[in-house]
Protein backbone atom coordinates (compact mmCIF):
# COMPACT_ATOMS: atom_id res chain seq x y z
CA UNK A 1 0.00 0.00 0.00
CA UNK A 2 0.89 3.15 -0.54
CA UNK A 3 0.35 4.72 2.33
CA UNK A 4 2.84 2.55 4.22
CA UNK A 5 5.45 3.50 2.60
CA UNK A 6 4.61 7.21 3.35
CA UNK A 7 4.92 6.07 6.84
CA UNK A 8 9.25 4.91 6.62
CA UNK A 9 10.47 7.52 8.84
CA UNK A 10 13.58 8.16 6.57
CA UNK A 11 14.75 6.61 3.60
CA UNK A 12 17.98 4.25 4.96
CA UNK A 13 20.42 6.20 2.10
CA UNK A 14 19.84 9.42 3.58
CA UNK A 15 20.82 7.83 7.41
CA UNK A 16 24.24 6.97 6.70
CA UNK A 17 24.72 10.30 4.28
CA UNK A 18 25.82 12.03 7.10
CA UNK A 19 28.05 9.36 8.72
CA UNK A 20 30.22 8.65 5.88
CA UNK A 21 30.97 12.42 4.65
CA UNK A 22 33.26 14.06 6.96
CA UNK A 23 31.56 17.58 6.36
CA UNK A 24 29.12 16.19 9.59
CA UNK A 25 31.19 18.01 11.73
CA UNK A 26 31.36 21.69 11.88
CA UNK A 27 35.19 22.22 12.15
CA UNK A 28 35.82 20.55 8.62
CA UNK A 29 32.85 22.15 6.84
CA UNK A 30 34.49 25.83 7.85
CA UNK A 31 37.99 24.63 7.26
CA UNK A 32 37.04 23.71 3.85
CA UNK A 33 34.81 26.93 3.03
CA UNK A 34 38.26 28.70 4.28
CA UNK A 35 40.43 27.13 1.92
CA UNK A 36 37.85 27.40 -0.75
CA UNK A 37 37.52 31.30 -0.32
CA UNK A 38 41.94 31.41 -0.17
CA UNK A 39 42.11 29.68 -3.21
CA UNK A 40 39.61 31.17 -5.11
CA UNK A 41 40.80 34.82 -4.05
CA UNK A 42 44.75 33.47 -4.90
CA UNK A 43 43.30 32.31 -8.26
CA UNK A 44 41.65 35.96 -8.91
CA UNK A 45 44.73 37.38 -8.38
CA UNK A 46 46.57 35.25 -10.67
CA UNK A 47 44.96 35.20 -13.28
CA UNK A 48 41.35 37.69 -13.31
CA UNK A 49 42.65 41.13 -11.18
CA UNK A 50 45.55 42.86 -10.98
CA UNK A 51 47.17 42.14 -7.49
CA UNK A 52 47.40 45.44 -6.82
CA UNK A 53 44.11 45.95 -6.16
CA UNK A 54 43.19 42.87 -4.06
CA UNK A 55 46.54 41.73 -3.00
CA UNK A 56 46.31 37.94 -2.49
CA UNK A 57 46.83 35.25 0.47
CA UNK A 58 49.89 34.36 -0.06
CA UNK A 59 51.89 37.61 -0.48
CA UNK A 60 49.34 38.33 3.04
CA UNK A 61 50.66 35.11 4.67
CA UNK A 62 54.32 36.34 3.47
CA UNK A 63 53.96 39.62 5.09
CA UNK A 64 52.59 38.56 8.21
CA UNK A 65 55.44 36.56 9.23
CA UNK A 66 57.56 39.16 8.41
CA UNK A 67 56.10 41.56 10.45
CA UNK A 68 56.00 39.00 13.23
CA UNK A 69 59.71 38.64 12.54
CA UNK A 70 60.70 42.29 12.84
CA UNK A 71 58.01 42.54 15.99
CA UNK A 72 55.43 45.23 13.95
CA UNK A 73 52.96 42.99 14.17
CA UNK A 74 52.91 42.83 18.15
CA UNK A 75 53.72 46.38 18.12
CA UNK A 76 50.79 47.58 16.40
CA UNK A 77 48.15 44.30 17.61
CA UNK A 78 48.85 44.97 21.40
CA UNK A 79 48.06 48.43 21.13
CA UNK A 80 44.87 47.87 19.54
CA UNK A 81 43.95 45.32 21.59
CA UNK A 82 44.91 46.95 24.61
CA UNK A 83 42.58 50.00 23.68
CA UNK A 84 39.32 47.91 22.16
CA UNK A 85 39.60 45.76 25.24
CA UNK A 86 40.18 48.36 27.90
CA UNK A 87 36.98 50.17 25.99
CA UNK A 88 34.96 47.17 26.16
CA UNK A 89 35.34 46.74 29.97
CA UNK A 90 34.59 50.23 30.91
CA UNK A 91 31.42 49.99 28.70
CA UNK A 92 30.35 46.95 30.89
CA UNK A 93 31.48 48.71 34.02
CA UNK A 94 29.70 51.73 33.09
CA UNK A 95 26.38 49.89 31.45
CA UNK A 96 25.25 47.45 33.32
CA UNK A 97 24.87 48.97 36.09
CA UNK A 98 23.18 51.95 34.37
CA UNK A 99 20.88 49.78 32.72
CA UNK A 100 20.06 47.82 35.72
CA UNK A 101 19.45 51.13 37.64
CA UNK A 102 17.44 52.62 34.70
CA UNK A 103 15.14 49.10 35.13
CA UNK A 104 14.25 49.51 38.45
CA UNK A 105 13.80 53.64 37.77
CA UNK A 106 10.72 53.47 35.17
CA UNK A 107 10.37 57.51 35.48
CA UNK A 108 14.16 58.05 35.07
CA UNK A 109 14.36 55.16 32.23
CA UNK A 110 11.26 56.78 30.56
CA UNK A 111 12.75 59.95 30.60
CA UNK A 112 15.85 59.49 29.32
CA UNK A 113 14.74 57.21 26.88
CA UNK A 114 14.75 59.63 24.19
CA UNK A 115 18.08 60.56 24.57
CA UNK A 116 19.60 57.42 24.96
CA UNK A 117 18.12 56.18 21.69
CA UNK A 118 19.36 59.34 19.96
CA UNK A 119 23.07 58.93 21.58
CA UNK A 120 23.00 55.25 20.51
CA UNK A 121 21.56 56.24 16.92
CA UNK A 122 23.98 58.66 16.38
CA UNK A 123 27.29 57.48 14.23
CA UNK A 124 29.55 57.58 16.86
CA UNK A 125 32.53 57.21 14.60
CA UNK A 126 32.11 60.90 13.70
CA UNK A 127 33.32 61.65 17.34
CA UNK A 128 36.63 60.41 16.54
CA UNK A 129 37.88 64.46 16.04
CA UNK A 130 36.33 65.25 18.58
CA UNK A 131 37.78 63.03 21.00
CA UNK A 132 41.56 63.28 19.47
CA UNK A 133 40.83 67.08 20.47
CA UNK A 134 39.36 66.15 23.87
CA UNK A 135 42.19 63.51 24.91
CA UNK A 136 45.00 63.43 22.84
CA UNK A 137 46.05 61.44 20.21
CA UNK A 138 47.22 58.76 22.91
CA UNK A 139 45.69 55.83 24.46
CA UNK A 140 42.71 57.55 26.18
CA UNK A 141 41.57 58.93 22.69
CA UNK A 142 41.09 55.06 21.45
CA UNK A 143 39.60 53.51 24.64
CA UNK A 144 36.93 56.50 24.75
CA UNK A 145 35.88 55.72 21.69
CA UNK A 146 35.33 52.43 21.68
CA UNK A 147 33.73 52.91 25.20
CA UNK A 148 30.79 55.26 23.14
CA UNK A 149 30.79 52.94 20.67
CA UNK A 150 29.92 49.69 23.15
CA UNK A 151 28.75 51.51 26.26
CA UNK A 152 24.78 51.32 24.92
CA UNK A 153 24.98 47.70 23.99
CA UNK A 154 25.35 47.21 27.61
CA UNK A 155 23.16 50.05 29.13
CA UNK A 156 19.94 48.52 26.81
CA UNK A 157 20.54 45.11 26.98
CA UNK A 158 20.87 44.77 30.96
CA UNK A 159 18.06 47.19 30.83
CA UNK A 160 16.04 44.59 28.76
CA UNK A 161 17.14 41.50 30.83
CA UNK A 162 16.15 43.00 33.98
CA UNK A 163 12.99 43.96 32.77
CA UNK A 164 12.39 40.37 31.87
CA UNK A 165 13.45 38.95 34.96
CA UNK A 166 10.40 36.24 35.83
CA UNK A 167 8.43 38.05 38.74
CA UNK A 168 6.72 35.06 39.91
CA UNK A 169 10.70 34.30 41.25
CA UNK A 170 10.62 37.64 42.65
CA UNK A 171 7.40 37.42 44.74
CA UNK A 172 8.89 33.90 45.73
CA UNK A 173 12.07 35.56 46.92
CA UNK A 174 9.86 37.95 48.81
CA UNK A 175 7.43 35.16 49.99
CA UNK A 176 10.69 33.97 52.40
CA UNK A 177 11.70 36.96 53.44
CA UNK A 178 14.85 37.34 50.98
CA UNK A 179 16.44 40.73 51.42
CA UNK A 180 17.62 42.72 48.62
CA UNK A 181 20.84 41.12 48.39
CA UNK A 182 19.78 38.33 48.64
CA UNK A 183 17.67 38.53 45.84
CA UNK A 184 20.06 40.45 42.96
CA UNK A 185 22.48 37.30 43.79
CA UNK A 186 20.04 34.57 43.16
CA UNK A 187 17.80 35.81 41.08
CA UNK A 188 18.38 39.27 39.32
CA UNK A 189 22.21 38.36 38.77
CA UNK A 190 21.81 35.17 37.64
CA UNK A 191 19.35 36.74 35.32
CA UNK A 192 21.02 39.16 33.27
CA UNK A 193 24.38 37.44 32.89
CA UNK A 194 22.99 35.54 29.78
CA UNK A 195 22.43 39.07 28.44
CA UNK A 196 26.02 40.60 29.82
CA UNK A 197 27.58 37.96 27.70
CA UNK A 198 25.37 38.45 24.62
CA UNK A 199 26.96 42.25 24.84
CA UNK A 200 29.99 41.49 25.12
CA UNK A 201 29.60 39.56 22.23
CA UNK A 202 28.11 42.48 20.32
CA UNK A 203 30.98 44.72 22.14
CA UNK A 204 33.62 42.86 20.74
CA UNK A 205 33.21 43.65 16.80
CA UNK A 206 32.12 47.39 17.71
CA UNK A 207 34.80 48.03 20.31
CA UNK A 208 37.73 47.26 17.89
CA UNK A 209 35.87 49.55 15.50
CA UNK A 210 35.74 52.16 18.07
CA UNK A 211 39.94 51.94 18.91
CA UNK A 212 40.49 51.74 14.82
CA UNK A 213 38.48 54.75 14.04
CA UNK A 214 40.38 56.57 16.70
CA UNK A 215 43.72 55.07 14.97
CA UNK A 216 42.61 56.17 11.69
CA UNK A 217 42.17 59.58 12.61
CA UNK A 218 45.18 60.22 14.83
CA UNK A 219 47.89 58.01 15.83
CA UNK A 220 51.77 57.06 15.91
CA UNK A 221 50.59 53.11 16.45
CA UNK A 222 48.23 50.79 16.15
CA UNK A 223 46.68 48.50 13.25
CA UNK A 224 44.56 51.34 12.24
CA UNK A 225 47.65 53.24 11.84
CA UNK A 226 49.26 50.52 10.03
CA UNK A 227 46.12 50.51 7.98
CA UNK A 228 46.14 54.07 6.70
CA UNK A 229 49.87 54.05 6.49
CA UNK A 230 50.06 51.09 4.20
CA UNK A 231 46.58 52.64 2.20
CA UNK A 232 48.78 55.59 2.24
CA UNK A 233 51.27 54.08 0.26
CA UNK A 234 49.53 51.95 -2.29
CA UNK A 235 50.43 48.82 -0.69
CA UNK A 236 47.19 46.41 -0.45
CA UNK A 237 48.62 43.26 0.96
CA UNK A 238 49.57 46.06 3.67
CA UNK A 239 45.71 46.91 3.93
CA UNK A 240 44.87 43.10 4.17
CA UNK A 241 47.06 42.15 6.09
CA UNK A 242 45.58 44.34 8.72
CA UNK A 243 41.83 43.73 8.36
CA UNK A 244 42.90 39.84 8.63
CA UNK A 245 44.75 40.56 11.74
CA UNK A 246 41.53 42.64 13.62
CA UNK A 247 39.44 39.72 11.73
CA UNK A 248 41.20 37.38 13.46
CA UNK A 249 41.50 39.23 17.17
CA UNK A 250 37.69 39.30 17.03
CA UNK A 251 37.27 35.62 15.67
CA UNK A 252 39.31 34.61 18.93
CA UNK A 253 37.59 36.94 21.43
CA UNK A 254 34.53 35.55 19.96
CA UNK A 255 35.32 31.60 20.86
CA UNK A 256 36.75 32.88 24.34
CA UNK A 257 33.33 34.66 25.07
CA UNK A 258 31.55 31.27 23.56
CA UNK A 259 33.47 29.21 25.74
CA UNK A 260 32.83 31.54 28.69
CA UNK A 261 28.74 30.62 28.25
CA UNK A 262 29.50 26.98 27.26
CA UNK A 263 30.75 27.05 31.48
CA UNK A 264 28.63 29.55 32.93
CA UNK A 265 25.04 29.18 31.21
CA UNK A 266 24.61 25.50 31.52
CA UNK A 267 21.45 25.96 33.02
CA UNK A 268 19.89 26.71 29.78
CA UNK B 1 -21.63 40.57 61.65
CA UNK B 2 -21.05 37.90 64.46
CA UNK B 3 -18.43 38.64 66.89
CA UNK B 4 -14.82 37.98 65.60
CA UNK B 5 -13.75 34.84 65.56
CA UNK B 6 -10.04 36.03 66.86
CA UNK B 7 -8.95 33.44 69.43
CA UNK B 8 -5.78 32.37 70.18
CA UNK B 9 -5.87 29.12 68.79
CA UNK B 10 -5.84 30.75 65.00
CA UNK B 11 -3.07 30.68 63.38
CA UNK B 12 -4.64 32.66 60.55
CA UNK B 13 -8.24 35.09 60.36
CA UNK B 14 -9.15 36.46 57.52
CA UNK B 15 -12.05 38.58 58.00
CA UNK B 16 -14.11 40.57 55.20
CA UNK B 17 -11.50 39.93 52.90
CA UNK B 18 -12.32 41.69 49.78
CA UNK B 19 -10.10 42.42 46.93
CA UNK B 20 -10.14 44.02 43.11
CA UNK B 21 -7.79 44.55 40.81
CA UNK B 22 -8.14 47.98 38.33
CA UNK B 23 -9.10 47.01 34.50
CA UNK B 24 -7.39 50.53 32.19
CA UNK B 25 -10.99 51.57 30.72
CA UNK B 26 -13.53 49.52 32.94
CA UNK B 27 -14.58 49.19 36.69
CA UNK B 28 -12.27 47.52 38.26
CA UNK B 29 -12.70 43.87 38.79
CA UNK B 30 -14.05 42.28 41.62
CA UNK B 31 -12.18 39.09 42.41
CA UNK B 32 -12.79 38.10 45.92
CA UNK B 33 -15.54 39.70 48.24
CA UNK B 34 -16.96 39.70 52.12
CA UNK B 35 -14.82 36.08 52.15
CA UNK B 36 -14.09 35.21 56.13
CA UNK B 37 -12.69 32.20 57.36
CA UNK B 38 -10.26 31.01 59.99
CA UNK B 39 -7.36 28.87 60.30
CA UNK B 40 -6.41 27.34 63.38
CA UNK B 41 -2.65 26.28 64.86
CA UNK B 42 -1.96 22.30 63.48
CA UNK B 43 -4.95 22.47 61.34
CA UNK B 44 -5.61 21.44 57.71
CA UNK B 45 -7.79 23.98 55.71
CA UNK B 46 -8.43 23.17 51.80
CA UNK B 47 -9.78 25.33 49.59
CA UNK B 48 -11.75 24.49 46.58
CA UNK B 49 -13.60 26.40 44.21
CA UNK B 50 -14.12 27.22 40.26
CA UNK B 51 -11.09 28.19 38.22
CA UNK B 52 -10.50 31.46 38.00
CA UNK B 53 -12.69 32.73 41.49
CA UNK B 54 -9.73 34.07 43.42
CA UNK B 55 -8.03 31.36 45.27
CA UNK B 56 -4.70 31.99 44.25
CA UNK B 57 -5.30 35.86 44.94
CA UNK B 58 -6.31 35.03 48.49
CA UNK B 59 -3.34 33.36 49.51
CA UNK B 60 -1.20 36.10 47.75
CA UNK B 61 -2.77 38.47 50.52
CA UNK B 62 -2.06 36.10 53.20
CA UNK B 63 1.59 35.72 52.30
CA UNK B 64 1.89 39.46 52.23
CA UNK B 65 2.84 39.53 48.53
CA UNK B 66 -0.50 41.91 47.93
CA UNK B 67 -2.32 44.31 49.80
CA UNK B 68 -6.27 43.73 50.32
CA UNK B 69 -8.81 46.39 49.07
CA UNK B 70 -11.26 45.91 52.62
CA UNK B 71 -11.17 43.05 55.22
CA UNK B 72 -8.58 42.29 57.85
CA UNK B 73 -5.91 39.18 57.88
CA UNK B 74 -4.77 38.01 60.63
CA UNK B 75 -1.29 35.89 61.27
CA UNK B 76 -0.98 34.94 64.78
CA UNK B 77 -3.02 38.22 65.82
CA UNK B 78 -0.77 40.61 63.92
CA UNK B 79 -2.23 41.94 60.63
CA UNK B 80 -0.08 41.26 57.73
CA UNK B 81 1.28 44.25 56.13
CA UNK B 82 4.09 42.45 54.74
CA UNK B 83 5.30 39.35 54.38
CA UNK B 84 4.66 37.35 57.35
CA UNK B 85 7.44 35.17 59.25
CA UNK B 86 7.80 31.68 59.03
CA UNK B 87 4.77 31.48 56.23
CA UNK B 88 5.74 29.64 53.02
CA UNK B 89 3.92 29.99 49.82
CA UNK B 90 3.92 26.92 47.38
CA UNK B 91 2.97 28.63 43.87
CA UNK B 92 1.17 27.38 41.18
CA UNK B 93 3.29 27.78 39.26
CA UNK B 94 6.96 25.65 40.32
CA UNK B 95 8.96 29.35 40.22
CA UNK B 96 12.54 27.53 40.43
CA UNK B 97 15.35 29.11 39.57
CA UNK B 98 16.46 28.02 36.39
CA UNK B 99 20.25 28.64 36.86
CA UNK B 100 20.33 26.31 40.18
CA UNK B 101 20.02 23.23 40.65
CA UNK B 102 17.70 21.07 42.35
CA UNK B 103 19.92 20.51 45.49
CA UNK B 104 20.19 24.96 45.14
CA UNK B 105 16.71 25.39 44.53
CA UNK B 106 15.98 23.20 48.16
CA UNK B 107 18.81 24.69 49.80
CA UNK B 108 17.62 28.19 49.18
CA UNK B 109 14.21 27.35 51.13
CA UNK B 110 16.71 25.95 54.11
CA UNK B 111 18.84 28.97 54.12
CA UNK B 112 16.08 31.56 54.24
CA UNK B 113 14.05 29.33 56.51
CA UNK B 114 17.33 30.12 58.68
CA UNK B 115 18.40 26.17 59.21
CA UNK B 116 22.07 26.64 60.70
CA UNK B 117 24.97 26.29 57.52
CA UNK B 118 25.89 22.70 59.27
CA UNK B 119 22.25 20.93 59.27
CA UNK B 120 21.54 21.84 55.27
CA UNK B 121 23.02 19.50 53.40
CA UNK B 122 21.76 16.46 55.42
CA UNK B 123 17.96 18.22 55.19
CA UNK B 124 18.13 18.75 51.76
CA UNK B 125 19.36 15.48 51.16
CA UNK B 126 16.60 13.87 53.04
CA UNK B 127 13.75 16.00 51.18
CA UNK B 128 15.41 14.79 47.96
CA UNK B 129 14.87 11.13 48.60
CA UNK B 130 11.56 11.41 50.18
CA UNK B 131 10.16 13.24 47.10
CA UNK B 132 11.86 10.68 45.20
CA UNK B 133 14.26 13.02 43.74
CA UNK B 134 17.22 11.11 44.41
CA UNK B 135 19.60 11.16 41.62
CA UNK B 136 18.75 14.40 40.18
CA UNK B 137 20.32 16.32 43.06
CA UNK B 138 22.44 18.06 40.23
CA UNK B 139 20.10 18.26 37.47
CA UNK B 140 18.83 22.08 36.49
CA UNK B 141 14.73 22.02 36.62
CA UNK B 142 15.10 22.19 32.95
CA UNK B 143 15.80 18.46 32.56
CA UNK B 144 13.00 17.58 34.99
CA UNK B 145 9.20 17.01 34.06
CA UNK B 146 6.37 19.38 35.48
CA UNK B 147 5.78 16.47 38.11
CA UNK B 148 9.02 16.74 39.43
CA UNK B 149 9.69 20.22 39.30
CA UNK B 150 6.61 20.52 41.68
CA UNK B 151 7.82 18.12 44.02
CA UNK B 152 11.12 20.11 43.77
CA UNK B 153 8.99 23.21 44.61
CA UNK B 154 7.36 21.12 47.83
CA UNK B 155 11.13 20.33 48.93
CA UNK B 156 11.70 23.94 48.91
CA UNK B 157 9.03 25.12 50.99
CA UNK B 158 9.69 22.20 53.18
CA UNK B 159 13.01 23.41 53.52
CA UNK B 160 11.76 26.88 54.73
CA UNK B 161 10.29 25.15 57.62
CA UNK B 162 7.18 27.39 57.97
CA UNK B 163 4.16 27.15 60.57
CA UNK B 164 1.71 28.25 57.60
CA UNK B 165 1.87 26.81 54.55
CA UNK B 166 0.17 28.04 51.90
CA UNK B 167 -0.16 25.59 49.14
CA UNK B 168 -1.03 26.27 45.69
CA UNK B 169 -2.49 22.98 43.81
CA UNK B 170 0.64 21.70 44.93
CA UNK B 171 0.03 18.00 43.34
CA UNK B 172 -1.95 19.41 40.41
CA UNK B 173 0.65 17.92 37.91
CA UNK B 174 1.44 14.80 39.52
CA UNK B 175 -0.12 11.57 38.47
CA UNK B 176 -2.02 9.46 40.78
CA UNK B 177 -0.39 7.29 42.48
CA UNK B 178 2.92 10.11 43.19
CA UNK B 179 -0.18 12.16 44.40
CA UNK B 180 -1.27 9.79 47.25
CA UNK B 181 2.38 8.99 48.03
CA UNK B 182 3.05 13.36 48.54
CA UNK B 183 -0.18 13.59 50.11
CA UNK B 184 0.40 10.97 52.89
CA UNK B 185 4.22 12.18 53.76
CA UNK B 186 2.75 15.91 53.39
CA UNK B 187 0.43 14.58 56.39
CA UNK B 188 3.33 12.44 58.35
CA UNK B 189 5.10 16.31 58.41
CA UNK B 190 2.08 17.99 59.52
CA UNK B 191 1.12 15.56 62.27
CA UNK B 192 4.83 15.69 63.62
CA UNK B 193 4.74 19.46 63.44
CA UNK B 194 1.33 20.77 64.29
CA UNK B 195 2.00 22.97 61.18
CA UNK B 196 -0.94 24.76 59.82
CA UNK B 197 -1.70 24.08 56.11
CA UNK B 198 -4.23 26.32 53.34
CA UNK B 199 -4.60 23.66 50.92
CA UNK B 200 -5.85 24.50 47.05
CA UNK B 201 -7.23 21.88 45.07
CA UNK B 202 -9.57 21.06 42.43
CA UNK B 203 -9.40 17.07 43.18
CA UNK B 204 -12.72 17.04 46.24
CA UNK B 205 -11.67 13.23 47.22
CA UNK B 206 -8.08 14.64 47.63
CA UNK B 207 -9.57 17.87 49.62
CA UNK B 208 -11.56 15.04 52.19
CA UNK B 209 -8.47 12.77 52.55
CA UNK B 210 -6.27 15.36 53.71
CA UNK B 211 -8.14 18.18 55.18
CA UNK B 212 -9.92 18.79 58.74
CA UNK B 213 -11.66 20.92 57.03
CA UNK B 214 -12.84 22.55 53.91
CA UNK B 215 -13.72 25.85 52.22
CA UNK B 216 -15.50 26.23 49.28
CA UNK B 217 -15.85 29.27 47.17
CA UNK B 218 -18.34 30.71 45.08
CA UNK B 219 -17.66 31.51 41.16
CA UNK B 220 -15.81 34.88 40.82
CA UNK B 221 -16.01 36.94 42.76
CA UNK B 222 -15.11 34.39 45.44
CA UNK B 223 -17.14 34.03 48.43
CA UNK B 224 -17.55 31.16 50.86
CA UNK B 225 -20.25 28.85 49.67
CA UNK B 226 -20.05 26.08 52.34
CA UNK B 227 -17.73 24.92 54.91
CA UNK B 228 -17.83 21.70 55.91
CA UNK B 229 -16.05 19.74 58.88
CA UNK B 230 -14.65 16.40 57.87
CA UNK B 231 -15.19 13.58 60.31
CA UNK B 232 -13.29 10.62 59.63
CA UNK B 233 -10.63 9.53 61.33
CA UNK B 234 -7.05 9.56 60.84
CA UNK B 235 -5.44 7.77 59.11
CA UNK B 236 -7.51 7.75 56.15
CA UNK B 237 -7.47 4.76 54.29
CA UNK B 238 -8.34 5.57 50.11
CA UNK B 239 -10.13 2.69 49.91
CA UNK B 240 -12.20 2.04 53.10
CA UNK B 241 -12.98 5.96 52.90
CA UNK B 242 -15.03 5.35 49.51
CA UNK B 243 -17.67 2.66 51.11
CA UNK B 244 -18.20 5.29 53.96
CA UNK B 245 -21.08 7.14 54.26
CA UNK B 246 -19.57 10.67 55.47
CA UNK B 247 -17.12 10.63 52.70
CA UNK B 248 -20.18 10.19 50.41
CA UNK B 249 -22.03 12.55 51.62
CA UNK B 250 -18.86 15.71 51.51
CA UNK B 251 -18.18 14.36 48.21
CA UNK B 252 -21.75 15.16 47.08
CA UNK B 253 -22.21 18.62 49.12
CA UNK B 254 -18.93 19.90 48.01
CA UNK B 255 -19.75 18.53 44.15
CA UNK B 256 -23.17 20.28 44.13
CA UNK B 257 -21.77 23.48 46.09
CA UNK B 258 -19.64 23.64 43.34
CA UNK B 259 -22.49 23.05 40.17
CA UNK B 260 -24.34 25.53 41.93
CA UNK B 261 -25.04 28.47 39.24
CA UNK B 262 -24.29 32.04 40.63
N1 LIG C 1 -2.45 40.71 38.88
C1 LIG C 1 -3.71 40.62 38.41
N2 LIG C 1 -4.23 41.65 37.71
C2 LIG C 1 -5.49 41.58 37.23
N3 LIG C 1 -6.31 40.55 37.40
C3 LIG C 1 -5.85 39.49 38.08
C4 LIG C 1 -4.51 39.46 38.62
N4 LIG C 1 -4.34 38.29 39.25
C5 LIG C 1 -5.49 37.62 39.10
N5 LIG C 1 -6.41 38.32 38.42
C6 LIG C 1 -7.78 37.90 38.12
O1 LIG C 1 -8.35 37.46 39.32
C7 LIG C 1 -9.15 36.33 39.10
C8 LIG C 1 -8.79 35.25 40.07
O2 LIG C 1 -7.50 34.79 39.82
P1 LIG C 1 -6.84 33.64 40.69
O3 LIG C 1 -5.50 33.37 40.09
O4 LIG C 1 -6.88 34.02 42.11
O5 LIG C 1 -7.82 32.42 40.42
P2 LIG C 1 -7.78 30.93 41.01
O6 LIG C 1 -8.98 30.76 41.84
O7 LIG C 1 -6.48 30.69 41.66
O8 LIG C 1 -7.93 30.08 39.70
P3 LIG C 1 -7.29 28.67 39.31
O9 LIG C 1 -8.02 27.64 40.05
O10 LIG C 1 -7.52 28.59 37.84
O11 LIG C 1 -5.84 28.75 39.67
C9 LIG C 1 -8.98 35.94 37.66
O12 LIG C 1 -10.15 36.32 36.97
C10 LIG C 1 -7.80 36.73 37.18
O13 LIG C 1 -8.01 37.15 35.87
MG1 LIG D 1 -4.90 29.61 41.19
Amino acid sequence: MASVDKVTPMPPGRVRLGSIMPLSSVAARRLILFFALVAAWEFTAEFLVNEFWSSRPSEIVMRLFSMLVDGTLWRHTSITVLEAFAGLLLGAVVGTPLGIWLANAPKASETADPFIMGLYGLPRVALAPLFILWFGIGLLSKIMMSFTMVVFVFLLNSREGVRTVDPDLVDLMRSMRAKSLYRARKVLIPAIVPWILASFRLGIGLSLIGAVVGELVGSSRGLGWYIQNAGGMLDTTGVFTGLVVLMVIAMLANQMIALVEARVLRWR
Amino acid sequence: MEMSKVNADNRAVIEDLSISFPRPGDEDLLVVEAVSFTVGVGEFVAVVGPSGCGKSTILRVLSGLLSANGGTVLIDGQEVSQTPDHVGFMFQKDALLPWATIDENITIGAELGGVPLEDRPALVASLIDMLGLAGFEKAYPKNLSGGMRQRVSLGRLLAYQPTLMLMDEPFGALDYQTKIRMGRELLRIWEAERRSIIFVTHDIEEAIRLADRIVVFSARPARVAAEYIVNLSRPRNLSEMRGNAEFNRLTHAIWSDLSMPT
